[in-house]
């Protein structure tokens, strides 16, 4: 820790120096441009347009700016830097002696596994989920126009999967002539080039995108064989085209996809002698979208929306020289959504309501065939503004009813009030769900190399007795108690929030404290009998009551007019309500890893669900001239100490050598416009060269990055169209 | 992890040799036996079993399978215990929670058998938990296996550690189980 600190502080004062350098470089007389907080309207709060000023439960905003101003290319190097939000490797597997971790990272909000929270992009859905982790580094910036973040259960809107929040990216819409090239290089051979163009011509308007992104990987420990991230390329294009064919009738048709290719290489037992192992994991996203805006009356609007989006993913690896395939897998899943909505927005009120339907299929090589789920749903929400709009009150809920469980309603209540300019108070409830999943109802998966099953809990039944015909059961395995296994229920949130939130000219608080209650966690769980060759089989099954709850505190503050600072700050406390029953019981029991003497567990030794940090933080600070043209963004976050995994013998994260310790991550940009046009940025992200190559793989050592962008914009178009 | 062992195992020697004085004076009893021991499991589902006898202190040969000279076997995650299905010994077992050092009388009665190959007496799972993220099985804390051993005497038992022996690849190919126990080799049922 203490050396740690030194460096840390030898850093931060490098760090201070080249800012006070820069600051007095930077002219006196440049104009801020200070971030129009309240007046910035958001679409994911309410499923409508608001102004953010407006909106009763907790919602941050990444701009366009904020973006461009890290440099970074990828989404979660983005959302790492928020309050609150942290980025998590899956809980289901990490890399074992450099075999790879197939999940990739998530993030966590308000303690909630990556899972929970919904992703969407332009309002829809991203799928391709793998172990409940959505691979956000598939998603590029380049064409970014904002993300909107909102914590707290969002079911009333979103249905499942909205338990922790919803974070919606939302892409640049056609609006004037524009033009972009980038182009990025950093450490480890990382090429990112991107191209966007867009214009209006009459009543249409374009807008594309497209980018590539490689890098050669990086090795955080070379004594295994392989890489600890292998080499890889994306390609990620977006098309889209809105037509007026009149002011009442809009449509808006987009068009996306991204492909992935990554290779495999790893080490493996061949017929009981190490080989290796190479191929490819190709990834491909495809998405359409249409839809048609009837602007009914002035006030009153319906939208008509059709999304379809294909998800696959194939990887393979066969022994190195040979056309011996070792292993493949392949996952093929689709979606088919159409929605219709209703708004409608008097002086008094605003109605938003709306009904659509959620087809869903999937085919992987780790399922028993091809499986549909259908869900139909439909949602209502009223707000009433009051008292001089001093007082908003929200009132909303949905329902979903899925093909294979009972109807389930998701309703919220907020409240704001705003006693003047300066200050807004807000609280919210709302329940939250997420449904089952594929993987929890129909996995049939059979690990060929270590010899153990997992099985849906719909599978479980008719792949038990199929086993026992096979004879692949052990003798005498009585399966008769998982004939009729018990069906899975949704995992349900009820979650609260209060939070207050002051602004004035040079100064922008919130405050927030929340509570969740999660009931019917899904988890794994062994079966009483082995297979026939002694190994285990795992299903799931509805156990969990956790809760999660903190505060967080985000504070901006404008010190002159072209330096402003933030700081953010978490405090999470997660805890499994099982856990706590049994240490007051007097039940549960550690192992002291020296000694191995057994002892009980005190409540003051639990420190909560493995994960999750009591402490997250984040300090900002900016410097922007735009007359000068230059800008120098520099972030520290810090993620506290974690439990990693269980070494004492009692499944919860209690002794310090099950702790990972904090860390910071220090990520710098500095960037100088030319002409208007070009700009020149350099950084560096990870400036302290934080590595942990057992549990968090994710994060590669010190990177350097160089950008390249020119960008044109006509400001001569009017901008004809608001909304997209 | 051979820094972890080697302290306990020096502790129990010292119990071990405190005990053998003190017990010396009775020439008519032998000594209870104490100790700490690690033995190597096989990981794969088709080799065989690892048989341990409490009396004996040692690994039992694969050849003795048949016999009443062990008292427990394992292979990866699966205790034989040899009685019925698994072995013509008497042996059986209770899996109690506590502390280990609080078990000082083993039970008359109310021991498990293994009765057939899917009736074992040790169920899968109810002594570890696997963990996803370091693929590792992790004996449950607070879990005291008493045995009544194939000869009809009593041992307690308490599971430590279970470890990959290292390994290239990502297969493991054996497991290492440290456990303690401490063996009544007269008729008594007191530890």
């Amino acid at each position: 820790m203490c050396p740690l600190l030194k460096t840390m502080k030898t850093h931060l004062l490098l760090i201070f120096f080249l800012l006070t350098a820069s600051l007095i470089t930077i002219a006196q007389d440049t104009a801020f441009n200070a971030e129009k907080n309240l007046s910035e309207v958001v679409v994911t709060a309410n499923r409508s347009e608001r102004k953010l000023g407006n909106v009763a439960v907790p919602v941050q905003v990444i701009t366009q700016n904020t973006i461009r101003r890290t440099g970074s290319l990828r989404v979660q190097d983005i959302l790492q830097e928020q309050t609150g939000l942290i980025i998590v490797n899956s809980s289901l597997g990490s890399a074992l002696n450099g075999y790879p971790n197939p999940f990739g990272q998530g993030v966590q909000m308000m303690g909630l596994d990556p899972a929970y929270t919904l992703i969407l992009l332009d309002g829809e859905p991203l799928i391709g989920r793998n172990g409940g982790i959505l691979k956000l580094g598939r998603l590029a910036t380049g064409n970014i126009k904002q993300i909107e973040i909102v914590k707290g259960p969002s079911s009333s809107l979103y249905g499942s999967e909205a338990m922790a929040g919803v974070i919606n990216i939302l892409t640049l819409p056609p609006q004037k002539e524009n033009a972009e090239f980038q182009l990025q290089n950093a450490t480890n051979n990382t090429w990112g080039t991107g191209f966007s163009y867009g214009n209006r011509f009459h009543k249409t308007g374009i807008q594309f995108f497209t980018n590539r992104y490689s890098s050669s990987g990086y090795d955080l420990d070379k004594t295994i064989y392989g890489k600890t991230m292998d080499p890889f390329r994306d390609w990620n294009g977006q098309l889209k085209i809105t037509h007026d064919f009149s002011n009442k009738f809009q449509l808006l048709i987009s068009t996306r996809m991204y492909d992935s290719k990554q290779k495999n290489d790893y080490q493996i037992i061949w017929q009981g002698n190490p080989a290796i192992a190479k191929g490819y994991t190709t990834e491909k996203d495809q998405s359409d979208f249409l839809q048609l805006r009837w602007q009914m009356k002035k006030n009153k609007k319906f939208y008509f929306r059709t999304f379809y989006d294909h998800y696959t993913n194939h990887s393979f690896v066969n022994l190195e020289k040979t056309t011996i395939q070792f292993d493949e897998t392949s996952f093929n899943q689709s979606i088919l959504k159409p929605e219709v909505q209703f708004e409608s927005n008097r002086k008094k009120s605003r109605y938003v309501a709306g009904a659509g339907s959620y087809f869903e299929m999937i085919d992987a090589s780790r399922y028993a065939g091809k499986r549909n789920l259908t869900t139909l749903y439909a949602f209502t929400q009223k707000e009433w503004n009051l008292n001089k709009d001093k007082i908003t009150l929200i009132a909303g809920g949905r329902i979903d009813k899925r093909n294979d469980f009972a109807a389930k309603i998701s309703p919220r209540i907020a409240v704001a009030f705003k006693p003047n300019s300066k200050w807004k108070f807000t609280a919210s409830s709302g329940l939250g769900f997420k449904a089952p999943d594929f993987r929890h109802l129909y996995l049939s998966f059979y690990n060929s190399q270590v010899g153990y099953s997992l099985i849906g809990a719909k599978e479980l039944s008719s792949q038990l007795q199929l086993l026992e015909q096979q004879g692949l059961l052990q003798p005498g395995a009585n399966i008769n108690p998982y004939l009729n296994n018990p069906d899975l229920k949704p995992e349900t949130s009820f979650g609260s929030h209060v939070g207050a939130t002051f602004n004035n000219k040079k100064w922008n608080g919130e405050v927030s404290m929340f509570r969740n209650d999660i009931h019917n966690l899904i988890d794994p769980f062994a079966l009483s009998f082995s297979r026939s060759n002694g190994q285990a089989i795992f299903s799931y099954h509805n156990v969990n009551k956790v809760y999660t709850q903190g505060f967080s505190i985000d504070i901006k503050h404008l010190l002159m007019k072209f330096i402003s600072l933030s700081a953010g700050y978490q405090f999470l406390d997660a805890k499994d309500k099982d856990v706590l029953r049994k240490i007051k019981e007097g039940v549960l029991y550690k192992r002291d890893l020296n000694t191995y003497a057994t002892s009980l567990v005190k409540k003051s030794d639990y420190f909560g669900l493995f994960n999750r940090s009591r402490h997250t933080a984040n300090f900002k600070i900016n410097f922007n001239s735009s007359k000068t043209g230059w800008n120098v963004y520099a972030r520290a976050i810090y993620r506290g100490k974690f439990g990693f995994a269980d070494l004492n013998g009692n499944n919860i994260a209690d002794d310090p050598a099950e702790m990972v310790k904090g860390y910071w991550m220090v990520n710098i940009a500095a960037s100088k416009t030319f002409h208007e046009n070009f700009t020149i940025q350099a950084g560096t992200e990870n400036l302290l060269n934080y590595t942990n190559p057992v549990q968090l793989s994710n994060i590669p050592g010190r990177l350097f990055f160089i950008n390249l962008n020119y960008s044109f914009v006509n400001n001569q178009h009017k901008n004809k169209n608001k909304e997209q | 992890m051979k820094k972890s062992i080697s302290i306990p195992v020096i502790l129990v020697t010292l119990i071990f040799t405190a005990c053998s004085k003190k017990d010396s004076t009775v020439a008519t009893v032998t000594p209870t036996t104490v100790k700490t021991k690690s033995i190597t499991v096989n990981f794969s589902s088709s080799a065989s079993y690892t048989f341990f006898s409490f009396r004996d202190t040692t690994v039992v040969a694969n050849a003795d399978s048949a016999s009443a000279k062990w008292d427990f076997g394992l292979r990866l995650t699966t205790f034989l215990v040899n009685s019925y299905a698994s072995g013509p010994g008497n042996a059986g077992v209770i899996l109690q929670d506590g502390i280990y050092d609080n078990v000082t009388a083993a039970p008359a009665s109310g021991y498990a058998y293994d009765t057939t190959s899917s009736q074992r007496a040790i169920k899968e799972g109810s002594w570890y938990d696997y963990n996803p993220t370091t693929h590792s099985f992790v004996p449950k804390a607070g879990k005291v296996f008493i045995f009544r051993t194939a000869d009809g005497h009593y041992a307690k038992m308490e599971l430590l550690n279970v470890g990959y022996e290292p390994f290239t690849g990502p297969v493991p190919q054996r497991l290492i189980y440290t456990f303690r126990f401490t063996y009544q080799p007269n008729n008594k049922n007191t530890f």
